[in-house]
């Protein structure tokens, strides 16, 4: 009983205070722009509508969704610069097997996995970030500078219709949309059963705002991390 | 109620003449043409509301005038007479008990739509020289027999069919008319009007009601119904919101649809049919991505309670 407690008193820093603060943003950030822009998308309907109502019209929905558009894109500027910092002047591994960049070795973790659900094979030994948590962190990367970018376009399409055909601007809200749906669908349902939600977890994985992390959890979710930290 | 008794006994015994149906003196014979008369009469008016129900602007049009709304309405304080005239015709009064044809007369076509001018003439000029008018006139100069066989959304309208001039009321806000505007110019294009609410301008203009959105008009013109399809005519429309707008920005699609496209008009065929294709693949990438990530969240679960509830064993 007192060396589990000293075992869980023992903790580890999974997130520094500038990750914590920029995912803090980013997630306001991010529901501000899915509750406005739904709101418009779906406006026929009454939630919308009334949502709209106490924002005050069409045209304070569109000044707050691209009010939390910049916040939510400044996170990604101050990311990006965090990246170079940490590569070039704390001269870390960015593309290392801690890392979250993604390897063949996550292919064969998530099927590996998968076999797990079955019962057929063991959990695997997961390094720093789990081929989840790299799709998470990945498809949000990716989503917020194509969202960004189509967003720009209909937020000035007066200018980038002067670059490109009309017809592009008709092909930025497209794309808005369907990855605005698929944002919303996996952010709010896949990313929080994934952190949170399962029995594992469940009711709530603190580590990502106040940053720590206790060795069981290590040793459960993150052994191939606890490894190279020991050894 | 002794009356009718009396009455009732009165022909009651003389019931029995039904069978012989040439006879003067059969009263039921003659109730039972006059009730189907009437049955005939009622369900002609009945048909002549449904047909109308489908083309007047508030939806509730009916063959007589509810004077209590027309009242309340813009031309409220009008005299009959004053839009109607003397409510003559070729010599006879205007509903011609005597002409059966009077019920079938379709009044929206009846009625003398020069008249309006008197009082609306910039409206008029600007119908005259817009799109409906031209379809009018084409539809005249084309064989009579062929145009009458056209679908009603297919006549060109003249003023009463988008205005009802009885119901109409004025002081509407611009919101409120612009919401009219879409139902009533979607009964003829149904496939413009849907796209158009499908967009930000239909979404925030109609779903929000903000006024410095776009409507219908403010684009195609009031009264003009300009088609938009030429483009100089098309950029000028964008620029009255958009000054900032070149040749390209005209380009956006706003109606997204095929319907009523002529055929020649590949250009935008083309544009129309990538934003489908598009929106396809993006409907079938989001269904396999989410469909695969709900499962593997679905089954995840299922295994950790499978585990929780073994060790609790």
């Amino acid at each position: 009983m007192i060396t589990q407690e000293k075992q869980q008193t023992k903790t580890f820093v999974r997130f520094s205070p500038l990750q914590r603060f920029l995912h803090l943003v980013a997630m306001l950030g991010f529901t501000g722009l899915a509750i406005t822009g739904f709101s418009l998308k779906f406006s026929a309907q009454w939630w919308a509508h009334s949502f709209a109502w106490l924002v005050g019209g069409a045209g304070h929905l569109a000044y707050l969704h691209r009010f939390f558009a910049v916040i939510t894109y400044g996170c990604v500027v101050v990311h990006i610069i965090w990246l170079f910092y940490f590569k070039l002047v704390l001269k870390g591994s960015i593309t290392g097997p801690q890392s979250l960049f993604p390897k063949v070795q996550d292919i064969k973790d998530m099927f590996q996995h998968m076999g797990y659900f079955f019962g057929k094979r063991r959990t695997p030994r997961f390094n720093r970030f789990t081929y989840w948590e790299k799709f998470d962190y990945l498809a949000l990367f990716l989503g917020m500078n194509t969202m960004g970018l189509t967003g720009l376009f209909l937020w000035f399409p007066e200018f980038f219709s002067t670059l490109l055909p009309g017809y592009f601007i008709n092909l930025a809200q497209v794309l808005h949309l369907y990855e605005a749906i698929l944002a919303v669908a996996l952010k709010f349902v896949v990313h929080l059963i994934s952190t949170h939600l399962r029995p594992e977890t469940f009711p709530v994985d603190k580590s990502i705002f106040n940053g720590k992390t206790t060795r069981e959890k290590m040793m459960n979710e993150h052994p191939g991390e606890l490894d190279s930290i020991e050894a | 109620m002794k009356a009718l008794m009396v009455k009732s006994k009165k022909w009651l015994p003389e019931q029995k003449c039904c069978r012989l149906r040439q006879s003067n003196e059969c009263y039921g014979g003659r109730i039972g043409r006059r009730l189907l008369f009437c049955l005939m009469l009622f369900s002609a008016l009945l048909g002549s509301q449904c047909l109308e129900a489908a083309i007047t602007p508030d939806g509730q049009p009916g063959w007589f005038v509810d004077m209590g709304r027309f009242a309340a309405s813009a031309h409220g304080t009008f005299s009959c007479e004053q839009c109607h005239g003397n409510m003559k015709r070729g010599g006879t009064m205007h509903p011609d008990s005597e002409n059966p044809a009077f019920l079938k007369a379709y009044a929206n076509r009846e009625y003398n739509y020069q008249r309006c001018q008197s009082c609306h003439k910039p409206s008029y000029e600007q119908y005259l020289e817009g799109a409906h008018a031209k379809a009018l006139m084409k539809q005249q100069t084309d064989s009579a027999a062929e145009s009458h066989k056209l679908p009603k959304s297919k006549k060109a309208p003249t003023c009463g069919n988008c205005h009802s001039g009885h119901y109409t009321r004025a002081h509407l806000s611009r919101v409120e008319i612009g919401r009219q505007m879409v139902s009533v110019c979607g009964t003829c294009h149904p496939a413009q009007a849907a796209t158009y609410l499908d967009n930000y301008h239909g979404k925030a203009a109609v779903n929000l009601g903000d006024k410095n959105a776009a409507f219908c008009t403010d684009c195609h013109g009031a009264h003009h119904c300009f088609s938009l399809k030429d483009k100089k005519t098309a950029l000028a429309a964008c620029q009255r919101c958009h000054p900032e707008a070149t040749e390209g920005f005209a380009q956006v699609v706003i109606h997204p649809t095929i319907q009523d496209l002529p055929e020649n008009d590949t250009e935008k065929r083309a544009h129309v049919a990538l934003i489908r294709v598009v929106t396809l693949l993006m409907a079938i990438m989001v269904i396999l991505v989410v469909g695969f990530f709900y499962g593997h969240s679905f089954v995840w679960i299922l295994r950790e309670l499978h585990e929780k509830l073994r060790k609790h064993k």
